[in-house]
């Protein structure tokens, strides 16, 4: 039976209809099947409705099908505004601006790799700072800082921690242009300071995976990915910068909702007109957050390779290491979309979603032209994560968006007390895992079961053809903040 | 009265803060905060910080507050144990009033003793990062003041 006050349009779509709540301009609409649909929070509805009342929204206020409550917008959503008549907010985007996944691959199989899993991992383990209160093992100083917020990605290849290719195979090229490091609060300097190069806690990892199943063998084939292939995935963002960055703004969007007389039903939803200086200043902001974010992934997976050499005694080209593609999930891009049959430029809000651009899509890479863009879905430490590719409806129906992880189904209170008695890193050894986390916490707060599985959120947007499953990807080790 | 508890929330954590009057409520706040990130009885007192800070409303200042020792923390791995806190304006003068959607301007200058945590030897807890406005509220419940903060984790 479907949630009340709401209508279901077809199998993986729910309508959250205009009079759901006061003050809606649209409605919104949510990717569950009835399945997911039993785990869809009251407060993550109301979240969607919330975005909806918000000026300039154009569409429909969209929820992907690992929708969870976040603050102010779900995570999860996905909401474009128009540029003359609508507006920035920095809870769209999130604390952790530039959140992300990238995937490496190898030539190494399984059988190769199972013998050496716990070497691996405890190389990963030394080679990259992880938890509360690490430090990277870089310094930047203030012009080196600023060069990280305006290459992003670039400049750590510059310095010799990389492949030129890389950045071909990274969202933006690793480096989103407009960012100004003139507009970066002391604050955020100071705390990002020493923290490039980090992991970061809570659900950030570094994992050693193989592929499991291929659903498109073509497209798979031309990711370079094959059945039994060892892979890396590395899920992290731009750790204490962004959060100072986003912390800095919600304060200057709180006085601009007053300052233009923004009506909101929820403080965290603070934002500015599109067309205001202070939408300037937060755009050029966020963009040097996810410019570092870019940065810090590349700088992990310099670190992974490492691992990789020092314990299969032979250089990354030998064991055939490139990036398939790294991707954000929670940023705001200014993108050309069609809306009712025209062109238009929309600023294109993902919050825990992830862009799925289509086969042909000019901002991809010439490898990817003719497949579309990689989507990296990361999944539990337990069970999976999954492989897509951006779709053509995908761009019509969600301005090129799909998922970004499992979504939580469980309260850190609830996962400790479920894991109460049991050893989680046993259960996770005795199906093959080896883990290793930093926080006395964070097993049983990241236990598989805390999340909802990651392949119903992958076959609801495969099903609504928002992006396409391209292949599974099972862990063999991972490493937790 | 309990001066803080844990609030569950689905992927992050909340604190339930009380306090005789508003300016304990800012120091019970800290000191719950601390104990989300290690345990405080841990850290050793060896060196103090001071904070001045000024906001348009009493919620908008334990934000800021609790985002100031978060950027201690997360910065010089700062975590403090001994709050002085000086609540001037709104509703820490007088105690008067319900919420703050008012907009007087309150002003907190605080000195923190407290150490610095090592991760080779402190239990790592939890990496906040950010104290946000999502569901926050300050009310007075009886004869003390009562708040509610999530964290972003």
């Amino acid at each position: 039976m479907t949630i009340e006050g709401l209508h279901r349009i077809d199998r993986d779509r729910l309508e959250v209809p205009k009079g759901y709540k006061s003050g809606m301009r649209t409605n919104g609409i949510i990717y569950v099947d009835e399945a997911l649909e039993k785990e869809l929070e009251k407060d993550a509805i109301d979240q969607v409705a919330n975005v909806a009342t918000l000026p300039g929204i154009v569409g429909s206020s969209l929820a992907m099908p690992d929708i969870h409550t976040g603050y102010g917008f779900s995570i999860g959503g996905v909401a474009a505004f128009d540029l003359k008549e609508g507006i920035i907010s920095p809870g769209g985007v999130g604390y952790d601006i530039n959140c992300g996944v990238r995937l490496l691959r190898t030539t190494l199989v399984r059988e190769e790799v199972l013998p050496k899993i716990k070497e691996l991992i405890e190389g990963f383990y030394r080679d990259i700072p992880t938890g509360v209160g690490s430090k990277g093992k870089l310094r930047l100083d203030s012009a080196e800082h600023r060069k990280v917020l305006l290459r992003g990605a670039r400049w750590v290849v510059e310095q010799g921690f990389g492949e030129k290719e890389d950045l071909d195979h990274t969202e933006s090229h690793g480096c989103i242009e407009g960012a100004d490091p003139e507009l970066i609060s002391e604050k955020a300097y100071e705390r990002g300071k020493a923290q490039l190069g980090t992991l970061g806690s809570g659900n950030h990892f570094t994992e050693v995976q193989y592929v499991d199943e291929v659903y498109d063998e073509k497209i798979a084939n031309s990711l370079g990915l094959f059945r039994n292939q060892i892979t890396v995935m590395i899920h992290t963002g731009s750790r204490g910068f962004g959060h100072q960055v986003c912390t800095d703004f919600i304060e200057v969007m709180q006085k601009a909702v007053q300052k233009y007389g923004i009506e909101l039903p929820d403080r965290e939803l603070a934002c500015t007109p599109f067309n205001s200086p202070e939408a300037r200043d937060y755009l050029a902001a966020m963009r040097a957050a996810a410019n570092f974010a870019w940065a810090n992934r590349q700088l992990i997976m310099h670190w992974v390779k490492e691992s990789f050499m020092n314990i299969f005694r032979t250089g990354p080209k030998a064991l055939g290491m490139g990036l398939i593609y790294d991707v954000a999930h929670n940023i705001a891009k200014i993108e050309d979309h069609t809306v009712g049959g025209r062109e238009v430029k929309l600023v294109v809000h993902r919050k825990g979603a992830t862009r799925a651009f289509p086969p042909g899509h000019p901002e991809l890479p010439d490898v990817y032209k003719h497949v579309g863009q990689p989507v990296i879905i990361p999944g539990d430490m337990g069970r999976a994560s999954f492989v897509l590719i951006g779709t053509e409806r995908g761009m019509k129906e969600s301005f090129g968006s799909t998922c970004h992880g499992a979504g939580r189904l469980m309260s850190r209170h609830q996962a400790i007390k479920r894991a109460k008695g049991r050893s989680i890193w046993r259960e996770m050894q005795d199906l093959g895992i080896t883990v290793r986390a930093t926080g006395r916490g964070t097993l049983a707060e990241e236990m598989p079961e805390a999340y909802k599985d990651v392949a119903n959120v992958v076959d609801v947007v495969h099903s609504a053809g928002l992006s396409k499953k391209v292949a599974k990807l099972r862990p063999l080790g991972v490493i937790k903040g | 009265m309990e001066k803080y508890e844990q609030i569950d929330i689905s992927g992050d954590v909340g604190l339930r803060v009380r306090g005789h009057s508003v300016t304990e409520l800012f120091v019970n706040a800290a000191e719950g905060m601390g104990e989300l990130i290690t345990d405080t009885s841990l850290i050793d007192v060896k060196e103090e910080k001071e904070v001045a800070l000024t906001s348009d409303g009493t919620e908008g200042l334990l934000i800021q507050w609790l985002n100031e020792l978060i950027f201690l923390f997360d910065t010089h791995g700062f975590i403090g144990k001994i709050f002085r806190v000086d609540i001037t304006g709104g509703q820490g003068s007088g105690g008067k009033g319900q919420g703050d959607r008012g907009r007087d301007e309150v002003k907190l200058t605080a000195k923190i003793s407290g150490g610095l945590f090592d991760q080779g030897v402190n239990e790592s807890r939890l990496l906040l990062k950010a104290a946000t406005y999502h569901d926050l509220s300050i009310r007075q419940v009886g004869s003390y003041w009562e708040a509610e903060v999530i964290f972003d984790i």
